[in-house]
């Protein structure tokens, strides 16, 4: 009882810690698994992070929408006017497509392509990190699964669905963590690798070989799908630098540039591998 | 002195979602926001001063785990830190006068780059790899940590002055 009044302090500083510390030695054999608390906080607070974005995201479209009201007359007539040229353009290329394929080949292959997508919003980033993982507003609920790649709005390849996905929020790891790890081919001189992030701005193209011929400056990465995780032919970025690598002469190293650029991915597009999405 | 300390709490909880209301917010603004600040180790600092080492041992190692859970990063190395930065905060403020501005800044400033010290040390033997330090940008995240955490104090005390002027 005396040690308990006299270090109270101290005692409870130490029993916080080594709950810390197990914390810690519980996940460090099992890598990037998220244990069931981990997850049970996630699903705590993602619903609390997705209200407030919502709420302040609705706040400022308001007000955004109380400027735009004030010129949308104009806008409207141009707009209109624009729509009116935009269907004869239209017209015209549906004449043309149907040289090629028929009509109901062309429906068909427009509703299995946005069967396959999911689009969602970014509520939050990696608060350690923010090169690693993104929080989306969509979960089990809306058809979200592990391993599910995750595109920008311009089709350029974000990353993949991982653990936790809840009911109505996932996380999403980015091609730029450093665990990442997507297979991809250039598009002309057909070097395959492995894209790796360096929780960074840019990533690395490993497992080149030194002797392999091809590959130039700002020429485009493509997903090969051959890990499974990734559908073939996404684009992925672009090479920035090839070099000898010091520490490993049987490989290149290469420097590469992602597509995705942070200030775009407000919304991204899930791809589900079964389809039948939203 | 009981309802104080519930008070306390209820005020700590809300510091917390708005922590992750900014920490959300960030995200959006863009990554370099991201690595400058850091609102959970403001909220730590500040109930720690206010309510002591053990208050701030506590609230350290919720909002760390809160931290965590939105991080890819190893669960509880936030926590851990975070522990150990209401603890100090409080013990210390505590023993010194921490009230003048420039002395509270300081204290804030102090405590902050020990946290980075311990976060750095405890990911680097957890991972056992290099940090990525974007470019020295995470290096001003103690100095933001500081000044955040002495306005708050500076902006509260003024408030109250009004207050009891006013009364």
């Amino acid at each position: 009882m005396p040690l308990w009044e006299n270090r109270r302090s101290v005692l409870i500083l130490a029993g916080l810690a080594a709950f810390n510390i197990l914390l810690i030695s519980i996940q460090i054999p099992r890598g990037a698994e998220k244990s069931l608390f981990e997850r049970s906080i996630f699903f705590l607070f993602s619903p609390v992070q997705r209200a407030v974005t919502g709420a302040v995201r609705g706040a400022g479209s308001l007000w955004t929408n109380y400027f735009d009201l004030r010129g949308v007359r104009g806008e409207n007539q141009k707009l209109k006017k624009e729509i009116f040229f935009r269907n004869q353009d239209v017209r015209f290329l549906e004449d043309q497509l149907q040289f090629f394929r028929s009509e109901a080949q062309v429906r068909e292959r427009l509703a299995a392509f946005q069967g396959k997508i999911i689009p969602a919003r970014v509520i939050g980033a990696d608060s350690a990190n923010p090169y690693q993982t993104i929080i989306i507003d969509k979960g089990s609920f809306d058809g979200i699964l592990l391993d599910m790649a995750v595109c920008d709005r311009l089709g350029n390849l974000v990353g993949r669905t991982i653990e936790p996905v809840s009911f109505k929020e996932s996380m999403v790891q980015l091609i730029t963590d450093k665990d990442s790890s997507v297979s991809v081919v250039s598009a002309v001189s057909r070097l395959t690798g492995s894209l790796t992030g360096k929780s960074g701005d840019t990533c690395e193209l490993r497992y080149v070989l030194a002797s392999a011929p091809g590959g130039q400056l700002g020429e485009e990465l493509l997903t090969t799908g051959y890990d499974k995780i990734y559908p073939a032919g996404l684009r992925v970025g672009s090479i920035r630098s090839l070099e000898k690598d010091e520490l490993s002469p049987i490989f290149r190293k290469i420097a590469v540039e992602p597509y995705f650029r942070f200030n775009t991915i407000d919304i991204v597009a899930v791809i589900t591998k079964a389809g039948g999405g939203e | 002195m009981r309802e104080t300390a519930v008070k306390d709490v209820l005020r700590a909880f809300l510091a917390t979602l708005l922590a992750v209301l900014v920490y959300s917010l960030a995200g959006g603004a863009g990554p370099a926001l991201l690595v400058v600040l850091n609102a959970f180790s403001v909220v730590v600092l500040y109930f720690s001063v206010r309510r002591g080492e053990v208050f701030g041992a506590f609230l350290g190692t919720a909002c760390g785990l809160v931290q965590d859970s939105f991080s890819l990063g190893v669960f509880g190395v936030g926590g851990l830190t975070k522990t150990l930065l209401g603890f100090w905060a409080g013990f210390v403020s505590r023993r010194i006068d921490v009230a003048p501005f420039f002395r509270n800044g300081l204290f804030m400033l102090a405590m902050s780059v020990l946290e980075m010290i311990l976060w750095v040390l405890v990911t680097a033997v957890v991972r056992r790899e290099s940090l990525n330090f974007h470019g020295g940008l995470i290096l001003l995240q103690p100095l933001v940590t500081a000044v955040l955490g002495s306005s708050l104090f500076a902006v509260e005390r003024r408030l109250r002055a009004r207050g009891s002027r006013g009364a």
